[in-house]
């Protein structure tokens, strides 16, 4: 098996070429603090090729820990021979940006004799601007192929696996030692070769321009920014309505055509209950996170976040924060697991430290139906300001609105308490080109994203329904609920949440949701006797009021849930990526004991002036 | 001068770095081109004090006050 790795500069249009290569799908980073994320895959054309995918950087001289690591790992790759040949990717419309890091990829090739190719990614670009490049003058001076190739259209992938077999390590026309030299001289060297060869004219650079100054003008910019906020959360609340409604039918119809051929007792019980009730709930949500995926992919490939995190930047550097916080803030507004993992491009550890912050308090999807379901029984379903706005909507904006301010606290607060800077770097962020984006790597991401969201927090989800499940169940097989294994230990734990005038069902339901917030819908269903509570929320609701629940209880029901931090598969997923449990733990204790104080003190707050 | 105070539509050599940038950081900013004698152009400065647009060759970058005003120009 040859191994041919990948490397290139952010933005160079590498992690595209791999999952053109390998067919596979997916991105790359650097992990913050303890490894570095390689993708590898086989050559779709060629079995006896594998592929490498390194994260993207912009030099060999690193300027934080994750860039070091991804370099150290790199070199020794080269070093201890796991390499066979290099794959350097440069963006040909900027091309002396690219070869800048391709001049001191060279140097190590040369230094360690592996074969390089240097693919000059976008050629379509370049043709649909009518832009010549000189690929066979800068490989003639370089001493090494220069290969035309479009990772979005295909154009020149097929040619890789031929070039790369037979390829001999780099001449030593170039050795310049570029590594060692003045960084403006590689600069200098890197113009000089892309004013010789590269495509000449910057009417690329002034299309950008105009579109620049309208998405980053004061009034212009800010308009766009708003609507196309807008539309994005018109995509995750409206546009994926009809596919939610579409699984929820689905689960419906498979419920009544599976549920006749099993005989009553335990099993149907089981299957009723746990799995179309508890697992159905969960699925329900699935559409959300797939358009919210596909979306910010879009936005992100157009080259319009880069613009987003501009604007942001001012307003979100008073809290602590970055420009860069934007975009992993976004993507937690469906799941925090994205966002966890949008946060890798978060380039300063200090910024990155206090987006993983807050990132479990920006408003997700699985506290929507445990909203929805507050406010449906607490609120009253009246218009107000003469028909223009639903107290209902109202405190739904309420709710997520205090959920960003909390997290724009915590980090306003952690910001200036702690002052380690660890490798806090200044805001300098590349403007990629305005593109259109690929559609089938869009749609590919969002289907695997979903996908990962259902076989890891479904396995929990199921978990916890099941035991739930047979703790209400059982010992007297479903006859009276208080008198359950449930029932007792919910009596037991009553007096942590007597103080915000619950009982031991909402107790239970708390503690359930510590998994899976969602859950809490499904066990509080379970526990009031309403099967599918979830499909059907008013019940619930109705229930809820008849229970006598206070008002200052079911406000400080909502404050608890937009605080704490109830989800096992955001704390293993933050775990993975800090590469130890402190974090994750801190911020699970903190977020409980903020949440449970917020609560307490809405609690009091509310029953004194009602 | 920094780069900071460079308004939209204006070009300037870059003369030096301020001594706070660290060493590191000067070789990354060198090696993005913000390098002594190139010259760099504003493209755009929007209000409000928002991170400006900066053109270098053919690449666009956007910096905040925070390390633009380290960088002086002639």
């Amino acid at each position: 098996m040859s191994k041919v790795a990948l490397i290139g500069s952010p933005n160079s249009g590498k992690s595209l070429l791999f999952n053109r290569l390998t067919g596979l799908n997916q991105k790359v980073a650097n992990y913050p603090g303890i490894t570095v994320n390689i993708g590898s895959g086989q050559s779709l054309s060629d079995p006896s090729i594998e592929y490498m995918d390194f994260p993207g950087v912009y030099s060999v001289h690193a300027i934080s820990g994750e860039e070091r690591l991804a370099i150290e790992s790199f070199t020794n790759a080269l070093k201890n021979d796991l390499l066979d040949s290099v794959i350097c990717v440069v963006d040909s419309t900027r091309l002396e940006k690219g070869l800048i890091f391709a001049l001191q990829i060279l140097e190590l090739c040369y230094q360690y004799q592996k074969p390089l190719v240097i693919a000059a990614n976008m050629s379509d670009v370049l043709e649909q601007y009518n832009m010549q490049f000189d690929y066979r003058g800068l490989s003639a001076a370089l001493g090494t192929p220069v290969l035309p190739i479009s990772a979005k259209t295909g154009t020149g992938l097929e040619q890789i696996p031929d070039i790369i077999k037979d390829l001999p390590a780099p001449s030593a026309n170039y050795q310049s030692d570029t590594i060692a030299s003045d960084a403006s001289l590689v600069h200098l060297q890197a113009q000089q070769l892309a004013q010789n060869f590269g495509p000449k004219g910057d009417l690329l650079i002034k299309a950008q321009n105009r579109l620049d100054s309208f998405f980053l003008n004061t009034w212009s910019g800010g308009a766009s920014f708003f609507l196309i906020m807008y539309l994005l959360f018109q995509a995750i609340f409206t546009w994926a309505a009809p596919a939610m409604d579409a699984v929820e039918s689905g689960l419906q119809m498979l419920a009544s055509a599976l549920l006749p051929l099993i005989s009553e007792g335990i099993l149907s019980d089981f299957i009723e209950d746990a799995i179309f009730g508890g697992i159905g709930a969960f699925l329900v949500f699935v559409p959300q996170i797939f358009v919210l995926t596909l979306v910010v992919g879009m936005l992100e490939d157009s080259g319009y976040l880069a613009r987003a995190a501009v604007i942001c930047h001012k307003p979100l550097r008073l809290f602590g924060l970055t420009g860069k916080s934007f975009i992993p803030m976004l993507s937690s507004v469906a799941c925090a697991i994205p966002g966890i993992y949008a946060a890798r491009t978060v380039d300063s550890s200090r910024k990155r430290w206090l987006t993983y912050l807050a990132i479990p308090l920006m408003p997700c999807s699985a506290r929507l139906p445990v909203y929805s379901l507050l406010i449906a029984a607490f609120i009253p379903a009246q218009k107000a300001f003469g028909g223009l706005l639903g107290w209902q909507g109202l405190a739904m904006f309420s709710i997520y609105l205090f959920g960003i301010i909390c997290a724009l606290l915590v980090t306003a607060i952690i910001s200036n308490t702690q002052k380690d800077m660890r490798d806090d770097l200044p805001f300098v962020l590349e403007m990629p080109p305005y593109r259109l984006p690929s559609w089938q790597p869009l749609v590919s991401n969002a289907w695997n994203r979903s996908k990962y969201f259902v076989t890891k927090a479904g396995k929990i989800i199921f978990a916890v329904t099941v035991i739930i499940w047979i703790l209400g169940y059982f010992p007297n097989y479903g006859a009276a609920l208080s008198e359950s294994w449930l029932g007792s230990l919910g009596q037991w734990i009553e007096p942590i949440f007597a103080p915000l005038g619950l009982d031991w069902r909402y107790g239970v339901a708390i503690l359930s949701s510590f998994l899976a917030r969602e859950v809490f819908v499904g066990t509080l269903g379970t526990i009031f006797g309403i099967e599918g509570a979830e499909e059907n929320v008013i019940s619930l609701a109705e229930q809820i009021q008849s229970s006598g629940l206070p008002l200052g209880s079911g406000i400080a029901l909502l404050v608890f849930f937009a605080i704490a931090l109830q989800c096992v598969s955001t704390l293993a997923v933050l775990r993975r990526e800090v590469g130890s449990w402190r974090l994750p733990v801190q911020m699970f204790i903190g977020y409980s004991l903020l949440a449970y104080g917020a609560a307490l003190l809405t609690f009091y707050l509310i029953e004194l002036f009602t | 001068m920094t780069l900071w105070d460079l308004s939209q539509g204006s070009s300037a050599e870059v003369s030096h770095y301020h001594h706070s940038v660290e060493e590191n950081y000067q070789t990354r900013l060198s090696e993005l081109g913000f390098h002594p004698g190139e010259t760099i152009s504003c493209v755009l400065s929007p209000r409000l004090g928002a991170p400006k647009l900066y053109r270098v060759n053919n690449t666009i970058y956007s910096l905040d006050d925070s390390i633009a005003s380290l960088i002086e120009i002639n």
